[in-house]
């Protein structure tokens, strides 16, 4: 157990890699694979496949005790969180609502992603950069996207 | 020799084009200005940017996309010097000695030398891209598949190798890139590959949204989250007080020379580039160097070459991409994704069917180094002024253009959401010490090797030993597999010379 502790890391990414690397094979082989000199859609993922589970056998191999990995902070996770969430509302709006709301929406949700900025700033900026946006690439750049 | 006047003549006339000027300036402009902003590395700051190209004429959309890679690095040392928050690896060797020549108060010299090192570099490359591209790509020319898939497998192991302390790691992102290639309709016999059935993938992964979240994503995430940014040094700069003294000039000449001459050797090799040769053009100069004590505490030399460096592989980067169609590093593997939006087959024919393309480039390149300069020297106060603006406002406008940039690129919403996907590979990949890069070279390269790949072995009736018979590609192969060799026996010393001990740098 000991060993796995010490080599957290490394061991996580042998493990993400091992499963990658199976998927591939058994994904791959599900297409035709045909032969050397007449390769069929399979052959390529297959060898792919196999390569990164050799791959994650030789980190386990080379794997020496380190450090644990970074832990996430408190403020790193609400970064996270917020800007994700900013760009989901951006594609679950912009077609329905179209430019000036959804980029509101969305530059206020990024803003609460920094602890300093407060529901009224982000909410101000978040309008602001909407018209800008609205200026520049509707009116300036003539892109498809509808203003509202 | 007339051919080549001829061929400047006609990249003249493209560069010196109303267009031709225009988005090289506009390219360059955005290029610094997004540069400039701490945090936001080159990576992110193309594949922000690279978006608006798609609406060009190819012959334009290349240039202002060059435009933006350079300028970025023009404005990538600025904050490394005034706040020693440089946004990429390349300018945080220029920080080493910028910031200390910043807080003596000698900011603006480090900034004036800075641009001028960075001019010097960039014209080298220049010349040497003009001057080897066509030779090379009269060669590659010849190049069957063997050749291909040799030089492919040459760029993406040494990618992975060379200059990264992780090399299994690496070489695990290049095989993930590889098979993220792999997603959607299979070139020979139109099965649909790892799509699960769903036919917006049947195109593949959309080249711009995986690159700005794997690049951009995690590099706004950091910033978001950052609680405060460090104080500028010196706020206001004028052009007076920036002029070098002639020590100043007598000391940067030489490093400026060697670091172009470094640069540009370690951007034409594949899967280098410039943070090697940054790295490298420091550490010479140090060790040239007759007072090395000054290194780190403002030693302008620490600023001339790893500038010219740099700037110098930004350029050459490019010799392989044009004329081989092979990118060495993440930024050419965009560079070439946009060429094949745009239709535009990469590899050795792009110089003889499209010169227009290739010497308007070229001339561009000298054209927009000269805006820089103007860019860079009158008017730095402008870019240090943007340095103030609090980064808590400015991230929040970053996501509102990333997400319109991504979304006008297809109008497909599902963009947005493999670009969110992305994002979180990208820093689960981080948080478990994997390298991005060595992934976005394998996703752009993945079915182009796989295509050559088939094809020698279907020329070769499945001889695999038919890669040894053709000098070329043998030869090839011979140094890939010299390059594992020796990352495999230093990896090897460094263990047993370190056994016993905690080690980070291993796998």
């Amino acid at each position: 157990m000991r060993f796995v502790t010490e080599r957290l890391e490394d061991v996580l990414a042998a493990i993400v890699t091992l499963a990658v690397g199976i998927f591939v094979v058994t994904e791959g082989s599900s297409y035709k694979i045909g032969t050397l000199s007449q390769m069929g859609p399979g052959y390529f993922p297959v060898i792919l496949g196999w390569t990164m589970i050799v791959l994650a056998v030789l980190i386990l191999v080379a794997s020496r005790p380190a450090e644990i990995p970074m832990t996430l902070s408190h403020r790193q996770l609400r970064g996270m969180l917020f800007v994700a969430a900013s760009f989901a509302a951006f594609a679950l709006t912009i077609e329905r609502f179209g430019m000036v709301p959804s980029i509101t929406l969305t530059v206020f949700l990024a803003s609460l992603a920094n602890d300093r900025n407060t529901l009224v700033k982000a909410g101000l900026l978040g309008l602001g950069s909407a018209l800008a946006c609205a200026l520049i690439f509707r009116v300036g750049l003539g892109l498809q996207i509808e203003a509202f | 020799m007339d051919q080549l006047l001829q061929n400047i003549a006609l990249g003249l006339s493209v560069a010196f084009s109303l267009e031709g000027l225009l988005y090289c300036f506009i390219g360059v402009f955005l290029g610094t200005l997004v540069g400039v902003l701490p945090g936001i590395g080159i990576m992110a700051t193309l594949a922000m940017l690279m978006p608006i190209t798609f609406h060009l004429d190819p012959n334009y959309a290349l240039i202002m996309l060059g435009g933006i890679y350079y300028g970025a690095s023009y404005g990538g040392s600025t904050a490394s010097i005034l706040m020693n928050l440089p946004g990429t690896a390349t300018s945080a060797v220029t920080g080493l000695d910028g910031y200390p020549m910043a807080k003596q108060g000698r900011a603006g010299q480090a900034l004036f030398m800075t641009a001028i090192a960075s001019f010097v570099g960039s014209i080298v490359g220049v010349i040497l891209l003009a001057g080897f591209s066509v030779p090379l790509a009269r060669v590659a020319l010849r190049f069957g598949p063997h050749e291909y898939v040799a030089l492919m497998l040459l760029g993406l192991i040494a990618a992975s190798v060379i200059g990264s302390g992780r090399s299994i790691r690496s070489l695990i992102a290049v095989s993930l890139g590889l098979a993220l290639g792999l997603v959607g309709l299979d070139l020979n016999s139109g099965v649909a590959r790892f799509t699960f059935g769903q036919t917006v993938l049947f195109d593949g992964l959309p080249l711009v949204a995986v690159a700005i979240g794997l690049f951009g994503l995690p590099e706004i995430i950091a910033s978001a989250g950052r609680a405060q940014t460090p104080k500028v040094q010196s706020d206001k700069i004028r052009l007076r007080d920036m002029l070098p003294t002639r020590e100043d000039w007598r000391r940067s000449a030489m490093p400026m020379a060697r670091g172009s001459g470094i640069g540009a050797f370690f951007g034409a090799l594949p899967g280098t580039g410039g943070l090697v040769a940054t790295f490298v053009s420091y550490a010479v100069e140090r060790k040239m160097s007759k007072h090395p004590e000054q290194f780190g505490k403002g030693a302008i030399e620490g600023i001339a070459a790893p500038e010219s460096a740099n700037n110098a592989a930004v350029q050459s980067a490019f010799i392989p991409t044009l004329s081989l169609g092979i990118p060495g590093d993440p930024v050419m593997a965009i560079m070439l994704g946009v060429m094949m939006v745009h239709g535009i087959l990469p590899g050795p024919t792009v110089i003889q069917d499209s010169p227009d393309l290739f010497w308007g480039l070229i001339v561009s390149f000298v054209v927009g180094n000269i805006m820089l300069l103007v860019l860079n020297l009158p008017l730095v106060g402008m870019w240090v002024k943007l340095l103030a603006i609090p980064y808590n406002y400015l991230f929040p406008v970053i996501v509102a253009f990333t997400c319109i940039g991504i979304y006008s690129v297809n109008y497909q919403i599902v963009d947005v959401f493999v670009l969110l996907a992305f994002g979180f590979l990208g820093l689960g990949m981080r948080a478990l010490n994997f390298e991005v890069a060595p992934l976005l070279l394998g996703f752009v390269l993945g079915p182009m090797i796989e295509e050559y790949f088939r094809r020698s072995l279907i020329v070769s009736r499945g001889d695999l030993g038919s890669f040894f018979d053709r000098p070329i590609a043998g030869t090839i192969l011979v140094i890939t597999a010299a390059i594992v060799v020796w990352a495999i026996a230093v990896k090897t010393r460094a263990a047993l010379a370190g056994r016993g001990k905690p080690v980070s740098d291993n796998g």
